[in-house]
């Protein structure tokens, strides 16, 4: 299983999830691509810029691969104070 | 030993109470810098949602401090940020720092405050009169935060 969680904005246009590594999904760029295509709300929101990935609660700055027992998070962008 | 404290609040909290508690840990410190943020507006039929992720939020925020603490000779900081819902006036986040002279301070806490405000994991939602929309660092923020590149 994969643990997969949306913040902000990206957090309206989807729920957790919790599911088994999509076949043929190896990496966060297959993840965003699988998700895009479950979900046109969700596709629509991870297309904006200054969205963040974390895998593993550490911010990713390129694709990286992906394995089961993972938690990916997509973040819009933040705003705290 | 660097005083340190961080706390995400669920609730509301009292920022002269932080104070005062900041007070009593901050051994031969000659200067405290302390910052409130609050929800803006008086009165107004406006509600602030704030969330984050767990964990992730907290380990942040304390790099961004480990950082403050290389860069300035702080001996103590209090950071506290509430999530949840709020309303006009009440305090959103605070920022305290000390030292043994004023001026490291104050450029710690401000620069505790641009990275809390464009770097944190936090994501603030505002209600008006029923209509809820995102607030997202604006270019403002981001600037204020360059200015601490090295």
């Amino acid at each position: 299983m994969i643990e997969i969680l949306f913040f902000g904005r990206l957090g309206d246009a989807s729920e957790a999830l919790r599911v088994e590594l999509p076949d043929g999904v190896v990496d966060t760029d297959g993840l965003t691509i699988w998700l895009s295509a479950k979900n046109s709300f969700l596709a629509a929101e991870l297309q904006k810029s200054g969205n963040r990935i974390a895998v593993n609660k550490t911010i990713i700055a390129q694709n990286k691969s992906l394995k089961r027992g993972d938690e990916i998070a997509y973040m819009s962008p933040l705003s705290g104070g | 030993m660097t005083a340190t404290y961080l706390k995400i609040c669920k609730q509301r909290f009292d920022p002269e109470a932080e104070h005062k508690a900041f007070r009593e840990v901050i051994n031969g410190a000659g200067a405290i810098v302390a910052f409130t943020g609050l929800v803006r507006g008086e009165g107004e039929d406006l509600t602030l949602t704030l969330s984050h992720y767990p964990d992730f939020t907290e380990s942040q925020i304390l790099e961004i401090a480990k950082t403050a603490e290389t860069r300035w000779p702080i001996t103590g900081w209090r950071i506290l940020h509430r999530v949840g819902t709020m309303q006009a006036e009440e305090p959103i986040v605070f920022v305290a720092t000390a030292s043994r002279h004023r001026r490291d301070a104050f450029e710690a806490a401000d620069f505790l405050m641009d990275y809390l405000k464009s770097e944190a994991a936090f994501w603030k939602s505002e209600s008006v009169a029923g209509k809820t929309r995102w607030i997202e660092p604006r270019a403002q923020d981001i600037t204020d935060k360059k200015r601490w590149a090295d």
